[in-house]
């Protein structure tokens, strides 16, 4: 390998051939043009017509968002979504700080261990997790209340997970899933919280939560809120899970529509009835939003820099 | 708050801090503990026969060493799934579209971050924020006409199908982009030009090996991407020679209903390969998948 | 080893050396793993109960008919409900023959009659005089705007399974129960709380609002209907908010009765086994899948006639079902029509059938079957098959709209609404919740009919 120092950083280098940089871009200019800018373009063209598999469509015009808009399905699923992404930012994420917190002390033995630990459930995929995730939240049998049970004598080995208590399960998975990936993130961030400004605050008096309220979260603030909203768009993207949960039981949206989530009614939409126009409307409203939510943390957090 | 005032010399202190230790040592291996039970239940049903899976919550419960009855254990499931059920198919068919995909994805994306990275060319701004915009784009917004334009190239069903949209992943060219403006020098790249080498040589000989993390972690990223992909792989392969363990998971338990013992030794066995694969590259992994936070 | 291969080795961290290598490997093994030879007619199933029975059969015609081999493939039926829209839809590879269930059938009748994916056997079954052998009300799932598009698998009867142990401890005659109201009066004594904490564990039935099934079988019983004869929603039919504000009084408040014991799941069955829920809903099918899967259930259970709605009222309904399609992307429509006539047809696999699954056969003139009448020890002795049978020109008929599966589905989430509003209230008397019931029912012919209208394929000929 040539080091830099052989080199006299005097002369002027030699021009690259104008290729260069477009053969190196070339493979994904290609499938960005195929796969990602011409379906993106088709997708605008497919939400303003009604398909029946991609062999017969017709023009519905604005047809489809005008039923979307009226669509109970479609709200339940937004609301759905919605509940779990509250439960993935104010549940999830402050386990997922507190483990950091836990986690952040130099002197700790066994520091990476604990990490990887925690670490291990985010390698499961959703859709092995699914089926974990159904057989262990089932009544009686399940690996949840048979173990709650055990613990607390007063909790009903029978208590209905899987029938009227949809959301909260989910949620339960989330955090195991994704705590210890998120205090990941957390972990790095708190490495950078200043350990003077910290020992200053101890000295004027500072109790420990004055300290975390005060020093440490305005530090880790900018990580913090963009793992809040990687959080809110991967809740957003929620399918799997739910979907492999409830589908052997007929209806992958659960008990009462309880488990169905946006993306799920677009695949159910789009693949299950054949109508790719009515899915492409839900994945347009979904990108707004999804859009919109990431304007607004731009907006909160560039309003905090004053 | 977690920095432990450990310049004060003061002795009392130490007693606090060893009570505050064990206590927060307590509080860590009680969420390990709760992390793990899953992977532990998962593992003994895989090993017990149906009625000692109804029976007891973990291991049988015998007159064995420590109450366990081992001899009850049985790989009776394990040898179902791969005796009545294609489950090596998809085990290969899983590992080839994982590591194939994750291969060539890294390979592309690192080429793209090059050119962004690297190059001073006319479109550079365009193409960057073609990058950006591609990686923010909420991938179901594209299953439908994915769907239709795999249909019209006639790939359905076949591994080209499933492949070729993933082989250069927006985010991937973004990553490799800052990795490259953080750790390539110009210079270097110069004084190589000065010394008449070319273009694709600089590429493959200086840069990738300055970016060798990256490289690492990315395509760790893109393998365990793909081996938990399932919606792709469901829509794109249909026929059952081409299922990976994702879609096949979903069809066991389909049609095994309520022997969770065979269903929960067929989800131990598409899980182990990535929890082994973790443990030998446990670094790669964690600054892969934390490296979604330069993404956004 | 050159130098240019070593610095270019010198950018691979361990990662980038394993998954290559897995890459190559598994390539290798891709390419050397022996193809399986497809056969020439490829025949799907989705349940795993049939593929023991057919395989004999299935044995015996490939030695016998080597220029038309059968494959048979067990597919999830989630899997096959979405490739076969996939094969209608956009020409990926379906099979020849399948077998369909009743969930997934119907959308394939979603499009215009000419452009349903199966083969149209109306012609064949009448010319070659099947039609006639059938169980009439067992064609109705498959018959689209007068078309019939499959051969049925089964009748499904429904009959109340019941713990005929706890029954006999507790000296109840059952003979006494001929409607529901029987039921609920003469098993009262064994609705009860056992662990004394305060709460009743035993009920007297399985069923639960969120169980579309349960529902669906309860009120083709009682005659409601959700399509009329013309194949449109009809939620706000006179009758169904009765239906709906009597179930709702059994699920919830003191007119309770109800526990769900849901047992496509370990933990419904165990609720069975522990004797938690008294009696079931059950249909042929599900005899057999109770002999295979609970075996601790044996000898404890006996079959009635399901308790009518009114005196003098149908003592049965129906529940699930299977047909034999084709499709018309086979290219050998005749030997798949010679295939499925001997697999369907035949009283050997009826028998087999029967022995296997408790399934009793829609072919009339297999009813005579010997097998129907041996006592079954799981069931006391009685004779299974011969009490299904008895019912079957009874069952109910059904409808085969596309929109069936999002109809029970909607039909649910009125149900559940139902009993929130009856908590919330706290009334328990149906009478008191029929106005709530057809006021759910009327907004869900509203949102529903919206739904149906919507499709431009099926309004453009109507107009």
């Amino acid at each position: 390998m040539k080091t830099p120092s052989s080199a006299p950083a005097v002369r002027s280098a030699p021009p690259f051939p104008r290729w260069a940089p477009w053969l190196f871009a070339a493979p994904w200019l290609l499938v960005f043009g195929t796969f990602v800018a011409w379906p993106l373009v088709r997708s605008l063209m497919l939400s303003f017509m009604q398909t029946f598999g991609p062999g017969t469509t017709t023009y519905v015009g604005w047809d489809n968002f005008r039923y979307l808009f009226h669509d109970p399905l479609f709200y339940r699923a937004l609301w759905n979504t919605f509940l779990f992404t509250l439960g993935s930012v104010f549940i999830q994420l402050p386990i997922a700080l507190a483990l950091a917190l836990l986690l952040n002390r130099p002197t700790l033995r066994g520091r990476s261990v604990y990490r990887l630990l925690f670490f291990l459930p985010s390698l499961v995929g959703l859709v092995f997790a699914g089926v974990l995730v159904a057989i262990m939240f089932e009544k009686r049998t399940g690996l949840v209340d048979a173990g709650l049970h055990a613990v607390f004598t007063r909790w009903d080995p029978d208590f209905p997970w899987l029938e009227q208590y949809v959301m909260p399960s989910l949620i339960i998975a989330g955090v195991w899933l994704y705590a210890g990936f998120n205090m990941v993130y957390f972990l790095a961030a708190l490495q950078h919280v200043s350990s003077e400004l910290l020992d200053a605050a101890a000295i004027d008096g500072a109790g420990p939560w004055q300290r975390f309220w005060h020093v440490t979260l305005p530090e880790i603030r900018p990580v913090a809120g963009l793992v809040v909203l990687l959080s809110v768009a991967g809740s957003f993207q929620l399918f799997e899970l739910p979907y492999i949960m409830f589908n052997t039981t007929g209806n992958p949206a659960g008990p009462d529509n309880s488990a169905l989530t946006v993306v799920m009614y677009l695949y159910q939409m789009g693949f299950m009835s054949g109508d790719l126009g009515y899915a492409s409307a839900i994945g347009w409203v979904l990108a707004v939003l999804l859009m919109g939510l990431a304007a607004l943390q731009r907006w909160l957090a560039r309003r905090e820099e004053y | 708050m977690n920095h432990p005032p450990g310049s004060s010399p003061a002795s009392r202190r130490t007693g606090r801090l060893l009570a505050a230790g064990a206590l927060v040592h307590g509080l860590l291996l009680a969420c390990v503990a709760v992390t793990l039970v899953p992977f532990f239940w998962l593992v003994t049903s895989a090993l017990k026969n149906k009625t000692d899976f109804f029976a007891s919550v973990f291991l049988p419960r015998g007159p064995g060493l420590f109450g366990v009855a081992w001899d009850r254990l049985t790989l009776e499931n394990f040898h179902r799934l791969f005796a009545e059920l294609p489950m090596l198919r998809a085990i290969i068919n899983s590992f080839f579209l994982s590591a194939s995909l994750s291969l060539v994805a890294t390979l592309f994306c690192a080429m793209g971050g090059y050119a962004l990275a690297k190059y001073p060319f006319r479109g550079r701004r365009t193409l960057t924020a073609c990058v950006l915009a591609a990686a923010i784009i909420p991938p179901s917004l594209l299953l439908a006409p994915g769907f239709e334009l795999i249909w019209h190239l006639g790939l359905l069903d076949t591994y080209a199908g499933f492949l070729l949209p993933g082989l250069a992943p927006a985010f991937g060219v973004f990553l490799f982009r800052q990795a490259m403006l953080n750790s390539v020098p110009a210079e270097l790249i110069e004084s190589a030009r000065l010394d008449g080498c070319g273009e694709v040589r600089i590429f493959f000989e200086l840069v990738l090996p300055l970016v060798r993390p990256m490289v690492g972690a990315f395509i760790i990223l893109s393998f365990l991407g793909t081996w938990n992909n399932f919606i792709g792989p469901q829509l794109i392969l249909q026929s059952v020679d081409h299922h990976p363990l994702a879609v096949a998971i979903n069809n066991l338990r389909g049609v095994y209903g309520t022997d969770y013992g065979l269903v929960l030794s067929g989800t131990l066995v598409s899980i182990a390969p990535i929890m082994a694969l973790f443990l030998l590259l446990q670094r790669e992994f964690i600054t892969g998948l934390t490296a979604g936070a330069v993404k956004a | 080893m050159p130098p240019i291969l070593r610095r270019v080795l010198a950018a691979f961290s361990p990662g980038v050396g394993i998954i290559a290598l897995l890459a190559v490997a598994a390539a290798v093994a891709l390419l050397l793993l022996p193809q399986a030879p497809r056969e020439r007619v490829q025949f799907w199933i989705f349940a795993k109960q049939h593929q023991a029975v057919y395989q004999s059969l299935l044995e015996r015609w490939n030695r016998e008919h080597p220029g038309m081999r059968v494959e048979m493939s067990l597919v999830n039926g989630a899997v096959m409900d979405q490739r076969i829209m996939s094969g209608f839809l956009t020409g990926t590879p379906v099979a020849d023959v399948l077998e369909v269930e009743r969930s997934m059938a119907g959308k394939a009748f979603m499009g215009p009659i000419e452009d349903v994916g199966y083969v149209d056997l109306t012609a064949r079954l009448k010319s070659e005089g099947l039609l006639a052998q059938i169980n009439r009300p067992s064609l109705s799932p498959w018959t689209s705007r007068g078309h019939i598009f499959g051969i049925p698998h089964d009748v499904h009867p429904v009959m109340l399974m019941y713990r005929a142990d706890l029954v006999e401890a507790a000296g109840i005659d059952v003979r006494q129960i001929e409607t529901w109201d029987d039921f609920i009066r003469v098993m009262r004594p064994l609705q009860q709380d056992l662990d004394g904490d305060g709460r009743i564990d035993r009920q007297l039935l399985s069923y639960s609002p969120i169980d579309p099934n349960g529902t669906e079988v309860l009120m083709l019983q009682a005659g409601g209907r959700i399509f009329d004869d013309q194949e449109q929603p009809c939620f706000d039919r006179p009758g169904n908010a009765a239906i709906l504000a009597r179930l709702a009084s059994w699920s919830v408040g003191p007119h309770q009765i109800c526990r769900y014991a849901d047992y496509n799941l370990a933990s419904g069955q165990q609720l069975l086994v522990d004797g938690l829920v008294v009696a079931v809903m059950a249909p042929d099918w599900l005899c057999g899948t109770f002999k295979q899967q609970i075996p601790g259930l044996g000898g404890k259970v006996k079959l009635m006639p399901l308790p009518a709605w009114e005196r003098g009222g149908r003592r049965t309904s129906v529940f699930g079902g299977t047909m034999l399609a084709l499709t018309k992307a086979s290219l050998t429509p005749e030997e798949d029509w010679e295939f499925a006539k001997a697999i369907y047809l035949s009283r050997e696999m009826a028998t087999a059938l029967f022995r296997s699954t408790c399934i009793i056969s829609p072919f009339k003139a297999n009813w005579t079957d010997a097998a129907y009448d041996e006592p079954d020890p799981y069931f006391r002795g009685q004779p299974v098959g011969r009490l299904y049978v008895r019912l079957a020109p009874d069952v109910p008929r059904r409808t085969s709209s596309p929109y069936n599966p999002t109809a029970l589905l909607r039909l649910s989430n009125c149900m559940t609404s139902l009993v929130a509003y009856a908590e919330e209230r706290r009334l328990s008397d149906p009478a008191a919740l029929e106005a709530e019931a057809q006021r759910l029912l009327v907004a869900t012919q509203r949102d529903f009919a919206a739904l149906v209208h919507r499709n431009a394929f099926l309004r453009a000929p109507a107009r």
